[in-house]
């Protein structure tokens, strides 16, 4: 029932493994993968107490999708679609709009300058926010840009064609950018 | 923020958490691992358990009627095993595939649940209905009989009757809150749907 319990020895690098249909132990694939897959609770559900149900959620599809992973795709690839499609499904559970709250979430604790942490805390947390109030089909495309996926491999992802990424990715930037202006 | 680089903007949004919060989200991970770990065990167990029952009451009682009943019980299980499986596979499906196979499948799942819910609701009155003209029309039960002794107990008629209709108020209510949840679901799924379709039909050439 868990082939990705055995133990089996992850690629090297961690970002890019799985290649191969082998997957790392659970515990690996967190401390691998755990940073982007709470990046992406965090930019579908602002509520912090929400957010800490759907990353739990996202860790169980995770847990229970593995078995299926068949190494067509990379891991990150395959963890990022399981964490985009639980993360939507979450959202249109949930009765009320999609709050806009303070994202509580830390950064480095040894930021040399905390006028530039402040900064830089400032600015991902305007960003999360923006990236939050885009329609649906774009905000998809903006985060796995932002995850630094290829437009390759997000097309191959959203199985849609090029000319539509890019239509949706110009859209979404025009969106974001805007939002980031008015700020 | 006017300078607008996605590559720049890349980097802001992966900063790497700090080691707190990368401990919280390994704690959180293994205990969501260990939960499921822990359903499945206890699946293995019931469906054992039931097993070595109906096995032990076959033995000790050799009678068609326990073979029948045993038989019954763990065809039933196998049934409920089955469907959670297949109810899996549908989940890790919309799960492992296109946004908007998800989004197809949710509103599939919503759709029949909603139907289920109706059919509950506008079928339950009836049934309670006849159920209870059926009672009062056939012959009353024998003293000496589980259901003759209890209808001798003074006030247990009106007692039955109003924890029935109480039984059904709560049931139509539940029902009819879930059915405007479902709804309300339902219109924000087919939202998202339009959405997806309408950036794909803008995109069509």
């Amino acid at each position: 029932m868990e082939p990705h319990q055995s133990g089996t020895a992850a690629a090297p690098g961690g970002g890019g493994d799985g290649a191969n249909g082998a997957v790392p132990p659970f515990e690996r694939i967190v401390a691998d993968y755990g940073p982007l897959i709470s990046r992406i609770a965090m930019s579908y559900e602002a509520d912090p107490n929400l957010r800490e149900d759907l990353t739990q959620q996202i860790f169980l599809a995770v847990w229970q999708a593995l078995p299926s992973y068949r190494g067509d795709s990379s891991l990150k690839t395959f963890i990022a679609r399981v964490a985009q499609n639980r993360s939507i499904s979450f959202v249109t559970k949930q009765v009320r709009q999609p709050r806009l709250a303070e994202l509580p979430e830390r950064l480095e604790a040894d930021t040399p300058n905390p006028e530039e942490e402040a900064i830089e805390l400032n600015e991902r947390e305007m960003l999360m926010q923006a990236t939050r109030r885009l329609p649906l089909p774009q905000r998809e495309v903006i985060i796995l840009v932002l995850e630094g996926f290829s437009y390759a491999e997000i097309a191959n992802m959203l199985d849609i064609a090029p000319n539509a990424l890019a239509l949706r990715l110009s859209r979404a930037k025009t969106a974001l950018k805007s939002m980031l202006e008015h700020k | 923020m006017s300078d607008f680089d996605l590559d720049r903007l890349g980097d802001v949004w992966r900063q790497q958490p700090d080691p707190a919060e990368m401990e919280r989200l390994q704690r959180t991970a293994i205990a969501v691992a260990r939960r499921a770990r822990l359903a499945a065990i206890l699946d293995i167990c019931t469906a054992v358990a039931v097993a070595a029952v109906v096995v032990i009451l076959v033995i000790t009682n050799p009678k068609t009627q326990t073979v029948v009943m045993g038989s019954a019980a763990i065809l039933v299980l196998l049934g409920s095993n089955i469907r959670l499986r297949k109810l899996r596979q549908v989940e890790l499906k919309g799960l492992t595939g296109t946004t908007e196979d998800m989004l197809d499948q949710s509103i599939a799942r919503v759709e029949t649940t909603l139907r289920h819910h109706k059919f509950t609701l506008y079928g339950t009155p009836p049934i309670f209905l006849v159920t209870w003209l059926g009672f009062a029309a056939t012959e009353a039960p024998r003293h000496d009989s589980i259901l003759g002794s209890l209808r001798d107990i003074p006030g247990f008629r009106p007692i039955l009757l109003g924890a029935a209709i109480a039984g059904a108020v709560a049931l139509a209510i539940f029902l009819i809150v879930s059915i405007r949840r479902g709804r309300r679901e339902l219109n924000r799924l087919n939202a998202m749907r339009d959405a997806y379709r309408q950036e794909r039909d803008a995109a069509a050439p």
